[in-house]
């Protein structure tokens, strides 16, 4: 995130330009992994492309468009109705009015760690949801800038880039799996359709695509999920005009050491305060920015207000 | 026939590029009057608001009757007032009359421990927080709707398209704009 993005317009502007570039760098190693595989392996091996996104896309596919019901199960979520806390859906509509957005569903989890998700394959099916933690404390201001950031998801469709994102990935995964596969047990029997004389060193490269391409994708994956975040981080802003609310929320997140019992890998990206980033996981592999990082930026919004 | 595989595509394109340009229009007008229906809404909800807040202060300290006849006339003023300019102004003046209502309550232990002053209260803020926020969904919505009026090239459809550029919602003071946090 370059210093000299100050206002929430230029920095909402900023992360899709980066999501977009992310998405094409992703398409990029699609077609390295494809090039790489009909250098080493001849023309017939493009066949095993769609092979491998067809089963990437049936695999995402469900969880995206299930999104809603399936995190809720995975979660525990509660839907809760207006009568179980009027504070908390008053917070809600003022956000929705900020926005332009429907009224989502709102969801209790039953958890000792403040917290709190987005999901849903559109505006029409979100589900924001919140830990009784996080409700006990943070005070109107510091929740509505939760709201905000959960909302913008929403709003930026953030459910459908990470299906895009993993659909990609796994593609990735797949296809160079299968192809390492057919390198090691002798392939396609074809062996006409390779090239005759073929460059080694083209061979050589070829192989290092193939054995680094699925980490290359979670790569991507990983740094399309941070932009994603700092964005809705951006778009809160634009909507409630209060980075210190949502710094101030951040920043009890920050002391908070606790951490959400569902500590599944499948939805941990999902969360506002990502559950996984202990000590040991890089930055890189990490679906959410440093806090720290989201914090200094809102503390660059609050100085600089547009 | 060379002449046509080259023209119709062209035609087609240029006709698809006007139907977006006018529809984008359109609906950037709409949302603007959306926008502005939405703000009427929540003003309603504070006026419908006010008469209760009224009576409960009333109790406890009768005697500030200047602050009380302040907010009924705002409140009088807002319910009548029509138009951009006029809601927005009687808009400015019943935010400036509650809070002067809001700091006379400061000074009544008995009536800030009341219950159905709290409830009120929490009503009262998140209303002050509703009307803020159409306000400014409605600002943004003009921002939006006057860039494409008057920026090239949507501006060639604005006379198709029977939309023009609008005015902003200004309240009179423009601190209030900005202050969509009451502290009670």
């Amino acid at each position: 995130m370059s210093e000299s993005a100050i206002n929430f317009r230029q920095l909402q502007g900023a992360n899709r330009r980066k999501t977009f570039l992310l998405l094409g760098a992703m398409g990029a190693l699609v077609w390295a992994v494809v090039f790489a595989a009909m250098t080493y392996l001849g023309k017939s091996t493009t066949a095993i492309v769609p092979i491998a996104v067809g089963i990437a896309l049936i695999s995402v596919w469900g969880s995206y468009y299930f999104s809603d019901s399936l995190v809720m199960t995975m979660t525990g979520a509660r839907i809760i109705e207006r009568e179980d806390n009027p504070t908390l859906f008053n917070l809600v509509e003022e956000v929705c009015l900020a926005s332009g957005l429907k009224l989502p569903k709102v969801a209790i989890v039953e958890d000792s760690a403040p917290n709190a998700f987005a999901t849903g394959r559109n505006p029409e099916h979100a589900v924001i949801a919140f830990t009784t933690r996080i409700l006990e404390i943070m005070d109107r201001d510091e929740l509505q800038g939760v709201i905000a950031h959960e909302m913008s998801h929403v709003a930026n469709r953030d459910t459908l880039v990470s299906a895009v994102a993993a659909t990609t990935a796994g593609a990735i995964a797949i296809l160079s799996d299968m192809l390492m596969r057919v390198m090691f047990f002798g392939g396609m029997g074809n062996r006409d359709d390779r090239e005759n004389n073929q460059n080694p060193l083209a061979i050589v490269v070829s192989l290092v695509v193939l054995i680094l391409a699925p980490i290359a994708a979670v790569l991507l994956k990983t740094a399309i999920s941070r932009k994603r975040e700092s964005l809705a981080d951006a778009t809160a802003v634009a909507f409630t005009r209060n980075p210190a609310g949502l710094r101030r929320a951040l920043e009890k997140l920050q002391r908070d050491t606790t951490v959400v019992a569902q500590r599944s890998n499948a939805v941990a990206h999902i969360w506002i305060e990502s559950p996984l980033d202990g000590k040991g996981v890089s930055k890189l592999f990490s679906s959410h920015p440093p806090l720290e990082e989201r914090i200094a930026i809102l503390r660059n919004m609050e100085a600089n207000p547009l | 026939m060379k002449i046509a595989v080259l023209v119709i595509p062209l035609v087609l394109i240029l006709l698809i590029w006007v139907v977006v340009s006018y529809n984008s229009l359109v609906r950037a007008n709409i949302s603007t009057d959306e926008a502005f229906a939405q703000i009427e809404v929540q003003l309603k909800r504070r006026a419908d608001l006010i008469p209760n807040l009224v009576e409960s202060v009333k109790g406890y300290a009768a005697h500030e009757k200047s602050t009380l006849d302040a907010v009924i006339t705002a409140r009088a003023k807002a319910t009548s007032a029509t138009g951009v300019a006029g809601v927005a102004a009687a808009d400015g003046q019943l935010t400036t009359a509650l809070r002067g209502l809001l700091a006379v309550a400061e000074s009544y232990p008995d009536l800030k421990a009341s219950t159905n002053f709290l409830a009120l209260q929490e009503e009262l803020s998140t209303t002050e927080n509703k009307v803020a926020f159409a306000r400014q969904f409605y600002n943004d919505s003009v921002r939006k709707l006057n860039q494409a009026v008057k920026t090239f090239p949507s501006s060639l459809f604005v006379g198709l398209a029977k939309v023009s550029a609008r005015a902003f919602y200004e309240v009179e003071n423009p601190a209030d704009r900005d202050v969509p946090h009451i502290k009670f």
